[in-house]
């Protein structure tokens, strides 16, 4: 049993600690320090956020994500074939993303998170988790009037991400992730998802995650399992339906168990988590699971993300005296 | 009046010196006193503004609110809904954060949280002023709940709060009240129903003309299920989003017994709209609504402009309105 995240981590503390990388982007963006500047700013706070996860008892981290505006516009901007739109809100929460849009023939052209993850590989004690936003996602998500099939953009974007996957599997990062939480909700689409994350991630032998967050994963569950990857993560916190809804087949992969919520400063005490890892053993033994927060970090302040992580750890400890694994 | 009345969404651009005296008042170093005469200075100036620019029912303009839910949940200088208190940092966007509010008890109406200033508004003029709060829905959604179990039980005791707020407006002499719902689609599916129902304690027993106002995401998941929505007009961003929301109408005929609040000056852009593409836009609507059910309105609060774009975006919508009036005979 292993404690991680799903990916992203508060950029800016409260005060009194400084805002360091939201001061730093705004200088950036009045021309008064450079973009060497600003990368520099992004590492230190990337050493940051590594070493609370860290502090917090993790097992399997990521770098924070600290680079990335969102999940959407990290990627898009820097394939080939998109240019950047206005503000849409992202899914059913009160955050909002830059929309991509398609505008040619969408392609790889060079490392994307290559660099960001060898950065973190080498300022943290604990393994990276190297984290892709899905085709599906990615194509569901953007303005097409090119491809005008999400099937097509899709595949064409597997094949871009693809490229993506084999670069960080080369530069040594022991887990890729794939975020596609479009997906739920979208079950009609899931022939398309298989198909895609089989291109993607062919050639790709280190392990393989799959995330989801906010829906129900009725509809796509138990095809989830016959994914080309090794774990599959699911929000518990926000869909109580996913419990029942994984008891359809046995579960024979590995669980990201999002069970802390990524949403809500409400902390959950180590006993909640310590339960919630004994009522999911029977449909994925302790030795399977990833315990996790049920989405990324952003949507919470700093301190609370912190405090949350440190309970979750707390709750893994108490469920591995209990249960082993 | 012959219809298409003029009015605004709720917030106008602070002035300078308001902005300056707000950030010293939350340093501490400025008494809560002398920030609400500047408060009353800068809300007798739009009131002024909006007479002079001919508006027929005005707003207040909101300088005393930083956020439209953080006012009232414990942003400096606000009143704060029993059982709220202001959060930490969380990113909206970009490089954009805000102090998200959270529920950590049971939450109480703490006594009248906006009528002194509505009062004091009302008192500078012969034309109406709207009575101006945030939906419980909305109130709900955007901020944390470590209280209630679940959303529903805190969107409910929310809505009696914004109840009981509304009850003293119409009791001080509020004749519309305004009750903004921008978070109302956020699950269209899932939540309308209880957004709808907690409206309807909000309004409930109040002789008052309530509107509300709607916007970002996908309006047109929730329409023709907005007109459910116990209000008099419903107020929509129709600018920007090139007028899309006519072929919602078009599809499916508004509600014969409630008002269109049409947006028709994007309040995000610094360009201002020529006064010919505004009258288009009325002219276009008014082929699917009558004009004494329309009312034409900024797209959203105008707080993000500055004080002269605020004032020409709204000098345009009264001018566009004057020309059709005229062209159409209406007046």
């Amino acid at each position: 049993m292993l404690a991680t995240v799903v990916g992203s981590y508060p950029k800016i503390p409260n005060r009194p600690r400084p805002a360091r990388l939201r001061a730093a982007i705004a200088r950036f963006e009045r021309g008064e320090i450079s973009a060497k500047e600003l990368a520099r700013a992004e590492d230190e706070v990337t050493v940051e956020v590594i070493g609370e996860q860290v502090e917090a008892g993790l097992d399997l981290i990521s770098d924070g994500q600290v680079r990335w505006e969102d999940d959407q516009t990290h990627i898009a901007r820097r394939l080939s074939g998109f240019s950047i739109d206005g503000l849409q809100r992202y899914l059913d929460t009160n955050t909002y993303f830059r929309q991509p849009e398609v505008e040619g023939a969408v392609a790889w052209q060079s490392p994307i998170l290559v660099r960001d993850y060898q950065f973190a590989a080498g300022h943290s004690p604990r393994p990276v988790k190297a984290i892709i936003t899905g085709p599906y996602t990615l194509a569901a998500l953007s303005k097409d009037e090119r491809y005008r099939s999400r099937r097509d953009l899709t595949l064409a974007l597997a094949e871009a991400l693809h490229r993506e996957a084999l670069a960080l599997q080369e530069a040594g990062a022991p887990l890729i992730q794939v975020n596609d939480p479009l997906i739920l909700g979208n079950s009609d689409d899931f022939p398309v998802l298989a198909e895609a994350l089989k291109r993607m991630l062919d050639g790709v032998t280190v392990e393989k995650a799959l995330y989801t967050w906010f829906g129900s994963i009725e509809g796509v569950y138990p095809q989830l399992l016959e994914l080309p990857v090794d774990i599959i993560g699911i929000d518990f916190v926000s869909r109580a339906g996913n419990w029942e809804a994984l008891r359809k087949a046995p579960f024979t992969k590995k669980l990201g168990f999002g069970i802390v919520d990524g949403r809500n400063t409400r902390l959950e005490t180590a006993d909640e988590i310590a339960q919630a890892v004994r009522r999911i053993s029977d449909v994925c033994p302790p030795e399977r699971l990833h315990v996790n927060p049920s989405c990324g970090l952003e949507y919470l302040p700093r301190e609370e993300a912190f405090e949350k992580l440190k309970r979750l750890v707390e709750g893994v400890t108490l469920a591995q005296a209990d249960l082993g694994g | 009046m012959g219809g298409l009345l003029t009015t605004a969404v709720g917030s106008y651009p602070k002035p300078d010196y308001l902005a300056k005296a707000r950030s010293q008042f939350s340093q501490g170093k400025l008494d809560r006193d002398d920030l609400a005469k500047l408060e009353r200075r800068a809300t007798e100036y739009w009131i002024r503004a909006q007479e002079r620019l001919g508006l027929d029912v005005l707003v207040h303009g909101e300088m005393e609110r930083g956020d439209m839910v953080a006012y009232f949940a414990g942003e400096p200088g606000g009143t704060t809904i029993g059982g709220m208190k202001i959060g930490g940092l969380v990113r909206s966007y970009g490089n954009r954060y805000y102090h998200k509010p959270v529920i950590v008890d049971k939450l109480r109406w703490p006594g009248p949280m906006t009528v002194d200033m509505w009062r004091f508004a009302q008192g500078l003029t012969d034309r109406p002023v709207k009575g101006m709060l945030t939906g419980p829905y909305t109130m709900v959604e955007w901020s944390f709940d470590e209280h209630y179990p679940s959303r529903r039980e805190a969107v409910l005791d929310m809505a009696q709060v914004i109840h009981r707020e509304a009850e003293e407006l119409a009791r001080a002499g509020a004749r519309y009240i305004q009750i903004d719902e921008p978070a109302i689609h956020t699950r269209p599916q899932e939540d309308f129903d209880l957004a709808v129902e907690a409206f309807g304690v909000v309004v409930e027993g109040i002789a008052a003309e309530f509107h509300t106002h709607i916007c970002y995401g996908e309006v047109e998941l929730i329409y023709p299920d907005m007109l459910r929505l116990p209000v008099k007009q419903i107020h929509l961003a129709f600018k920007n989003t090139g007028f899309e929301y006519l072929k919602l109408i078009e599809e499916h005929p508004f509600d014969s017994r409630k008002d269109l609040g049409v947006g028709v000056v994007d309040v995000h852009e610094h360009e201002l709209e020529p006064v010919d593409e505004v009258v288009a836009g009325i002219k276009a609507t008014l082929k699917l609504m009558p004009p004494e059910r329309l009312w034409i309105e900024p797209d959203c609060g105008l707080k993000t402009r500055t004080v002269e774009e605020a004032e020409a975006k709204l000098r345009v919508m009264v001018d566009a309105v004057r020309q059709v009036k005229h062209e159409l005979e209406l007046e």
